[in-house]
C-alpha cells in the first residue's frame, strides 16, 4: 500500500498522526507528514484510518 | 401551538430558540432532506446545511469571507486575529500560533488539568448532586484557558465575568441596546486587563503566551501590542464557551444513555472515540457565519455579494451522504470526518487544545462518578447559537 498526503489541503485537524501514528507524523504547526509513501503491511490498518478520517480529504490511499 | 421547524410554509429555520437548542438533530433532518439552501428566521441570510456545500464553502474564504463587519456586536473594536481576517493574512499570524497550539504542546497541560479537574469534583462529589454546568463545565476550561496563558489562577471569576459580559449579557430578552451596553463595557475591561499584562510582560519577559506573542515575528516585524491584544480577545472568547458547552452537551448525552455510558466506565480507551463521536452528534457551536464576497448561485438559488450565510455545522455532521448511519452513535465509528471543528484555513485554532480538556475531564469524572443521572423531574435547559447546557443537575449514589 502507499499513502499519499496533499499537503495543500492539510490544516492540522491532527486526526491522522493520533489516529495512526506510525504512518503519520506531526510537525511544528500540528500539520502531517509522512517519513516514507510505502506503507508496511502491519501498519496498513493505521494508514486506512488516517485516511477515513481526515476531513479535508488530503490524504489518499494506493493499493498495489 | 408550535410550528415545525422549519417552517413547512416559509422555509424558515429558526436557529435561535430553546427547543432547537436542546434538540437540533429532527430540524438538520427535515432541513437536510428538504432545503439544501434554507432562509434563518433571523436575519434572513441563506443558510447551507449539506456537508458537501458547507465544507467546500469553509475551504473557500476568498467567497465566504470571516471579515465581518459585526465585530462591534461582540464588544470588540477591531476584528479579532486570526478568526474575523481571512488568509493570505490569516495565514501569517496561524504561522505564529499553531506551533502553540499543537497537539504535542496540549497535552504537556495534562497533568495540571488532571488536578484540576479533581480539585472541583472533590468539591461536591460527597453531596450527591450537582448543577454541571456552574459546577464544573464553566470553571474547568477557565483554569485551562489561565494555565494556557501564564494568568495567575486568582483570575478565574474576573475572567467568567468578562466573558460572560460579552456571550451572555445579563439584561431583559430583547434589550439589544442594553446588551451592546454591557459588551461594550466588558469589551473595554478585557483590552484594558491584557494591555497591563502586555506592559508588564514586556518589562519584564516570561516564557508564556504573551510573552511568547511579544518575541514572535511576521516576516521580520514584531507584532504590535494591539495585534497581541486583538489575538488575546479572541483566545478569551473562544476557548471557554465552546469547551464549557461541549462538556455539559455530552453529560447530559450520557446522563440520558446509561448503556453508552457503562461502555466508557467499562473501557475509558474508547473515551477518545466517544469524544470525536458526540462532537459530530451534539455539535455543540451549530453553525458559523460568513459573509459573500462575489454573486454566486448555489442549488438554483441566487445568493448576493454582501449577504451573510448561516454555515449549519451541525447538519453537516448528521448528513447520510457523507456518513454511514448518521443516526447512530458509534464510539468506534470508522470513518468520522466530522466538521464540529470547521473545515479549511480557519479549522479551531484550539481543537486540539478542547480534546485534551474533554477526554481528560470524561476519565476523571467516570472514574469518580460513574454513575449518575439527570435529577428526577428536572430538565436540563440549553442555550441557542452555542448549546451551553446552563441548567444540568445531576444526581448519584454516595455511598460507595
Amino acid at each position: 500500500m502507499k499513502v499519499l498526503v496533499d499537503s495543500a489541503l492539510c490544516v492540522g485537524h491532527g486526526r491522522c498522526y493520533v489516529l495512526g501514528p506510525e504512518v503519520f507524523r506531526e510537525d511544528e504547526r500540528g500539520r502531517c507528514w509522512i517519513d516514507s509513501h510505502q506503507v508496511p503491511r502491519e501498519l496498513e490498518d493505521q494508514a486506512r484510518l488516517g485516511e477515513a478520517n481526515c476531513p479535508e480529504n488530503a490524504i489518499r490511499l494506493e493499493t498495489q | 401551538m408550535t410550528v415545525e421547524n422549519p417552517n413547512p410554509e416559509t422555509g424558515e429555520i429558526n436557529l435561535v430558540d430553546r427547543e432547537f437548542a436542546a434538540a437540533p438533530q429532527p430540524v438538520y433532518r427535515r432541513v437536510l432532506s428538504r432545503c439544501p439552501i434554507a432562509r434563518s428566521s433571523f436575519g434572513a441570510g441563506p443558510v447551507l446545511s449539506r456537508y458537501e456545500d458547507v465544507i467546500w464553502a469553509l475551504r473557500h474564504p476568498e467567497i465566504f469571507s470571516s471579515e465581518m463587519e459585526v465585530q462591534m456586536a461582540l464588544g470588540t473594536e477591531r476584528p479579532m486575529i486570526p478568526q474575523q481576517i481571512d488568509p493570505p493574512a490569516q495565514t501569517r499570524y496561524r504561522k505564529i500560533l499553531d506551533p502553540r497550539f499543537s497537539r504535542r504542546r496540549m497535552a504537556e497541560l495534562i497533568p495540571q488539568l488532571r488536578s484540576q479537574a479533581n480539585a472541583l469534583i472533590d468539591r461536591f462529589i460527597d453531596a450527591g448532586e450537582c448543577e454541571f454546568d456552574g459546577a464544573f463545565a464553566i470553571p474547568l476550561p477557565c483554569t485551562a484557558f489561565l494555565s494556557l496563558m501564564g494568568l495567575p489562577q486568582k483570575d478565574l471569576d474576573l475572567f467568567l465575568e468578562l466573558k460572560n459580559g460579552i456571550i451572555r449579557p445579563q439584561v431583559d430578552p430583547g434589550d439589544v441596546e442594553g446588551a451592546t451596553r454591557v459588551r461594550s463595557t466588558s469589551g473595554k475591561r478585557i483590552y484594558a486587563y491584557f494591555e497591563a499584562v502586555i506592559d508588564e510582560r514586556a518589562a519584564q519577559p516570561r516564557d508564556d503566551m504573551i510573552g511568547y506573542l511579544l518575541g514572535a515575528e511576521i516576516d521580520g516585524n514584531k507584532l504590535s501590542h494591539t495585534e497581541i491584544l486583538d489575538i488575546c480577545f479572541l483566545l478569551l472568547l473562544a476557548g471557554l464557551d465552546t469547551v464549557t458547552s461541549t462538556l455539559g452537551c455530552n453529560i447530559a448525552y450520557l446522563a440520558a444513555n446509561p448503556e453508552h455510558r457503562r461502555r466508557l466506565v467499562a473501557d475509558p480507551t474508547l473515551i477518545p472515540g466517544a469524544v470525536e463521536e458526540l462532537l459530530r452528534w451534539e455539535t455543540p457551536v451549530t453553525c458559523v457565519p460568513r459573509v459573500i464576497k462575489q454573486d454566486l448561485t448555489l442549488h438554483d438559488v441566487a445568493i448576493k455579494k454582501g449577504e451573510v450565510v448561516t454555515l449549519l455545522l451541525g447538519a453537516s455532521n448528521l448528513d447520510e451522504s457523507e456518513f454511514v448511519d448518521p443516526e447512530r452513535i458509534d464510539f468506534e465509528r470508522k470513518r468520522n470526518r466530522h466538521i464540529a471543528f470547521g473545515a479549511g484555513a480557519h479549522r479551531c485554532l484550539g481543537s486540539h487544545l478542547a480534546r485534551m480538556e474533554l477526554e481528560v475531564a470524561l476519565e476523571e469524572w467516570h472514574r469518580r462518578i460513574p454513575e449518575y443521572r439527570i435529577k428526577p423531574g428536572e430538565t436540563p435547559r440549553y442555550s441557542p447559537g452555542i448549546r451551553e447546557v446552563q441548567y444540568l443537575p445531576l444526581v448519584w449514589n454516595t455511598q460507595r
